[in-house]
């Protein structure tokens, strides 16, 4: 049962004048132990005591309070090293759950996580990013009400925390979102975060994705262990992330990685890699091909009605269509030179490719290998592994979690919030509800009729 | 046929040629004579049992011995000791339809860990990844299977009515799948009518699920069941009380056929092709243990089945003559 900030403050016993109250002293021990817990540095009373270096009655004192609040479990027993068996003490990740949600330029995928960041459930389905931000986030409210139906019931969702296309402007460490930032211009004063606050009542978070897709990796993929790795997300446009000494490099605004912006020359034509090698190149050339008869295989998907995209072309390449093939080699190779730059500079020891174009096809990654390893130095090159990413979309949810559980337990948020028992008695988040509730929300979107599909 | 879904990580759909053999993998895959286990949620459905005739004829034909066929009766505690029994038999690779999410997912990750190759039908737990904890995913597009029958069952709706939905309590991918497209595709284009949803456990409860439904909403005007089997015990259990409504379900089973025939309540079903799915799973294995790459996720496409057209989609799902009743309930066959 938690603990009332009531029951914490009052005391039978009466303070000396000038004696600090409880609440005043133990949030800081209560932050330390916690998050000793929840990393897994410590899961004994000894090792608490040993690693924070409070006294047992200060240990066991905290502990009680934290099993109070729900937010430690110690009902199971550790191995016995000669005496009794220790109790062990495990932070208790399923006490609620964090909603997370990856929206791309052609899909949107929603999850429920608990608060190690762990995934327990995850649905992806195709959508388009152009369409009106009030429609997204109609469908975005009801696939998160769905998975809480499932797995999370009502009150017991901590956060919200979305992977976005591009760079975050505003999203600072450790802050939640108190409006929205600019991220695409379709959704351009369409108050996206302030609707889901008011809608959950809980603090959101967003990221760009390749932010979360790169902590994905790091932390339940290819990356698990890896203290420098180079995730890169290839679309529309094309971005990196950045891992050195086993932390996500975020930069000053965040904007690390934007790879993309890069010039690169191809065929005598210069430009920005995103439009050089991109998937819009890839779905326009591919489209070319099948016009003038040089895919055959492409030119037959049109005839049979079917849209080429860029995923089209890699389908194709895979299955050995020479024009395709040499599309996305030609991408595979822009790509690879900016790499090698970054590879250089770096010295990552794992290079992560990722996207759904890299996904269908083995091409893009084979001539990306080329050219990294063609233009880096062999010390670069000795033991680095370059592969494909194995977590396709669900990266991007994984890594969304984790943001919302660092920052939810990062110490100076912690703080705030920890002798209350939850995050949404946080004094910022009560004062962004408070203001939140004094507006009105967005209207709904327009609806089709009766046995009518709404134009898009 | 297009594919209206994503993968379990969000996969694009490969279609089930990408998985075609050459008469050079049958040759290569007889000459190494490997061993195969399947392990199905049940073998009593005539889902399993096409699934099972589609996997044995590859199987056959590449020379693989099927060592084993294991019935889970939809129990994640049977499927997780009867994957750890297999793993001790060390067959070359293992065919699985998980029966859970969670549950599971720890005896699954074992499969691969034990050097076995694993294909998945249906369902991926989730935290398994394609190529690290098992090698492809095989499954029909549930998705457009929910979003057929959605389509189907629309226009029997009357304008502002509501409709029910026996969704499936398990975490299940491909159920989950389903009644995620059924109620999406009405929100888009029937937002007039209100979803009232309500799951079942196990397929005994579906009747006494679709009464619960009923008591709740008596005005009821259609049912989407999200696969055959329950849907047929919650047509009864409603004709019992006397609430005839249109329904709509997945998976084109002898009797499902029959009451789609008959026409009393069933007015669409979205049929999966499960013997095709067999072959496609059968051949998927035969080509990763050759070492060859396999996509993530390959899907198949769904058919849309209603009264119409039940005679030719029998055959074309089930490579057998419809059943005798549907014929005869169709007036095409005038014998006794």
């Amino acid at each position: 049962m938690p603990l009332t900030a009531q029951d914490l403050t009052e005391s039978p016993r009466p303070r000396g004048k000038g004696r600090p109250r409880t609440v005043e002293t133990a949030a800081p021990s209560l932050v330390e132990l916690l998050n000793l817990v929840r990393t897994g540095a410590a899961n004994t009373r000894q090792e608490l005591e040993r690693q924070s270096e409070f006294g047992r009655a200060v240990v066991a004192d905290r502990l009680t309070m934290l099993g109070d609040l729900g937010l430690v479990d110690e009902s199971e027993l550790g191995t016995a090293t000669g005496g009794r068996a220790p109790r062990l003490v495990r932070f208790a990740a399923r006490r609620a759950a964090i909603l997370v949600a990856t929206l791309d330029q052609t899909a949107i995928g929603v999850g429920v996580a608990d608060l190690s960041g762990k995934l327990l459930t995850e649905h992806h389905e195709a959508a388009d990013l152009t369409a009106p931000p009030a429609e997204l986030a109609e469908r975005l409210t009801a696939l998160f009400r769905w998975s809480m139906e499932r797995h999370a019931p009502q009150g017991s969702i901590w956060g919200i925390s979305l992977s976005v296309p591009g760079a975050v402007q505003g999203a600072t460490e450790g802050d939640f979102l108190t409006a929205t930032p600019p991220v695409l211009p379709a959704w351009e004063g369409f108050p996206l975060v302030e609707t889901l606050t008011r809608d959950f009542g809980v603090p959101v978070w967003m990221r760009s994705s390749v932010e979360t897709m790169t902590m994905g990796e790091l932390h339940a993929g290819a990356g698990i262990g890896t203290r420098s790795m180079l995730f890169l997300k290839v679309g529309r446009r094309i971005g990196a992330g950045i891992v050195c000494d086993g932390q996500l490099y975020r930069g000053a605004h965040g904007a690390a990685g934007l790879i993309g912006s890069l010039p690169v020359t191809s065929g005598g034509r210069s430009g920005p890699l995103d439009a050089v090698a991109g998937s819009d190149m890839i779905q326009r050339e591919g489209l070319a091909t099948a016009q003038d008869g040089r895919s055959p295989m492409l030119a037959d998907i049109q005839r049979r009605g079917g849209e080429i995209t860029a995923i089209e072309v890699s389908q194709a390449a895979q299955t050995g269509d020479p024009a395709s093939v040499a599309i996305l080699t030609e991408s595979g190779h822009l790509i690879g030179q900016v790499v090698a730059t970054l590879a250089n500079a770096l010295n990552p020891e794992l290079i992560v490719l990722s996207g759904s174009i890299v996904q269908t096809n083995d091409i893009i990654l084979a001539a990306l290998r080329e050219a990294v390893y063609g233009a880096s130095h062999p010390f670069v090159t000795r033991d680095l592994r370059i592969i494909r990413s194995q977590m396709g979309s669900s990266a991007g949810l994984v890594g969304a979690a984790r943001v919302a559980s660092e920052q939810l337990f990062a110490p100076a948020f912690l703080k705030e919030w920890v002798m209350q028992g939850s995050p949404l008695a946080h004094p910022a988040f009560a004062a962004l509800q408070d203001r939140l509730s004094q507006t009105a929300p967005p209207p709904p979107p327009p609806r089709a009729r009766t046995g009518q599909e709404l134009p898009r | 046929m297009t594919i209206s879904g994503l993968g379990p990580h969000g996969e694009r759909a490969a279609p089930p040629e990408r998985v075609s053999l050459l008469p050079d993998d049958r040759t290569a895959a007889k000459a190494a004579g490997w061993r195969v286990a399947v392990v199905l949620h049940t073998l009593e459905s005539d889902w399993a049992k096409q699934q099972l005739a589609g996997m044995m004829g590859i199987f056959g034909d590449c020379g693989a011995a099927v060592i084993d066929v294991v019935d889970c009766a939809f129990s994640p505690d049977m499927q997780v000791a009867e994957l750890d029994r297999l793993i001790s038999q060390r067959p070359d690779a293992i065919i699985s339809l998980p029966v859970a999410n969670e549950q599971v997912a720890a005896a699954h990750r074992r499969v691969s860990e034990a050097g076995i190759k694993l294909v998945l039908l249906d369902n991926a737990p989730t935290g398994l990844l394609p190529g690290k904890d098992y090698t492809a995913l095989v499954s029909s597009d549930n998705f457009g299977l929910g979003k057929i029958a959605a389509a189907g069952l629309s226009p029997r709706i009357p304008d502002g009515a509501k409709v029910g939905v026996l969704g499936f309590a398990a975490d299940f991918f491909a159920t989950n799948e389903r009644e995620i497209a059924f109620t999406k595709w009405l929100q888009v284009n029937r937002p007039d009518i209100t979803p009232r949803i309500h799951r079942f456990a196990r397929i005994e409860d579906s009747a006494s699920a679709a009464d619960d439904l009923l008591s709740a909403n008596p005005d009821l005007a259609g049912l989407f069941v999200v696969w055959d089997t329950p849907a047929l015990a919650a047509a009864t259990r409603l004709a019992e009380r006397g609430a005839t409504m249109s329904m709509a379900t997945v998976d084109l089973g002898e009797a499902a056929a029959i009451a789609l025939a008959t026409g009393n309540s069933f007015c669409c079903i979205a049929a999966q092709q499960p013997f095709l799915q067999g072959i496609t799973a059968a051949q998927t294995v035969i080509l990763c243990l050759l070492g060859r790459p396999v996509p993530a996720w390959i899907a198949l496409p769904g058919i849309g089945v209603t009264r119409d057209n039940v005679v030719e989609s029998f055959q074309t799902i089930w490579r057998q003559p419809a059943p005798r009743e549907v014929l005869r309930v169709l007036g095409l066959s005038r014998g006794k």
